[in-house]
């Protein structure tokens, strides 16, 4: 169990690694959002479960249930809404080839 | 030439406040004073922390041995809050537009956020005893999911009342608090509840009880003052 736990930790630090190089290496602010989002809310996800194997008690487990619940609900929204307003304050990609929301329009 | 002359009196009371608090027998130097055998190793001693009852040190000086200044610090607080309310109230209010407008998810996904925030302060203010937080950050995460609230959508106004009487009612309860333990015991905000064992959740006497009460009030304080900076007069 302790061993599956570390195992996980590392999973989730090598995604937190390369969410960070993500940030450095996209080329543009909506790429940027993504790689950093998706990465780290996987590898929060593992580090808390390697966190829970390890200290296989309930009282860990409740808190970290919370937390995964809290990141699930918070990164996904607040990534949507700095890439939303990103959109509002003009900033377009060079190479941005389809622009749904404007043929769409507001909301 | 007024500036040259507030400069040179600045300085010189700055080097005439140095030469008086340097090096004197009031003041010693910097530095060479041990404090760390004063009130630290009082505070820290092992007999005087079973009898308090609190396991964090920090609450234990916060709201233990210093409960009057704690009193001030929520008192400033209370301060502050008013004079924004009184600088910001209207006889008609509405909210303040936001420049574009929230979507869906986040106007939702906040609301479910909000009950995870609620929780976590609650279990940081009821745990302050025992581990590091307790009712200034709980009441600040309190007051910052409020916030939250009101960013994610554009129409939403919290039950400014209710937060009003919930502040003074805190207020008041730790004063009535203070005032017991001048009956029933020696001094204001004497400790009249018997400690109980360190480390449990039920314990320290009174010092759980006030910190609910102050992350109450700094909570509902700074979720009004938050209101306040969000609205506008409504023009007729």
């Amino acid at each position: 169990m302790t061993i599956a736990g570390y195992v996980f930790m590392i999973i989730g630090g090598l995604f937190f690694l390369l969410g960070g190089l993500g940030v450095l290496r996209m080329p543009d602010t909506f790429n940027r959002i993504q790689a950093g989002t998706k990465a780290t809310t996987l590898g929060a996800f593992s580090v808390l479960i390697g966190v829970g194997l390890v200290n296989f008690e309930w009282s860990w487990i409740a808190k970290i249930i919370i937390i995964i619940v809290f990141i699930v609900i918070s990164n996904p929204i607040g990534s949507s809404t700095i890439a939303k307003a990103t959109y509002y304050s003009k900033y377009k990609p060079d190479n941005l080839v389809q622009d749904d929301l404007e043929k769409r329009g507001d909301e | 030439m007024k500036k040259l002359f507030g400069l040179i009196l600045f300085m010189g009371l700055g080097v005439l406040i140095i030469l008086a608090l340097n090096n004197t027998i009031s003041f010693p130097k910097f530095g060479s004073v041990d404090l760390s055998d004063r009130v630290a190793d009082a505070y820290l001693d092992n007999d005087n922390v079973s009898e308090v009852g609190s396991a964090n040190i920090v609450t234990a000086i916060v709201v233990g041995y210093r409960g009057f200044d704690t009193l001030g610090e929520v008192t400033v607080l209370f301060i502050s809050a008013l004079g924004v309310a009184f600088l910001f109230s209207f006889k008609k209010e509405k909210r303040l537009d936001l420049k574009f407008k929230p979507n869906f998810m986040l106007k939702h996904g906040s609301k479910l956020l909000f009950g995870i925030m609620l929780v976590v302060s609650l279990y940081i203010i009821t745990h302050g005893h025992l581990t590091p937080g307790g009712g200034f950050p709980g009441g600040a995460i309190i007051a910052s999911g409020v916030l939250l609230l009101y960013l994610a959508d554009d129409k939403f106004r919290s039950n400014i009342k209710g937060f009003k009487v919930l502040e003074g009612v805190a207020g008041s309860l730790f004063v009535i608090i203070g005032l017991l333990g001048l009956i029933l015991a020696t001094s204001f905000l004497e400790n009249f509840i018997a400690s109980g064992t360190v480390g449990q959740l039920l314990s320290a006497g009174i010092i759980p009880i006030i910190y609910v009460l102050i992350g109450l009030k700094v909570g509902s304080e700074i979720a009004s003052v938050v209101d306040n900076f969000l609205t506008e007069e409504e023009s007729a």
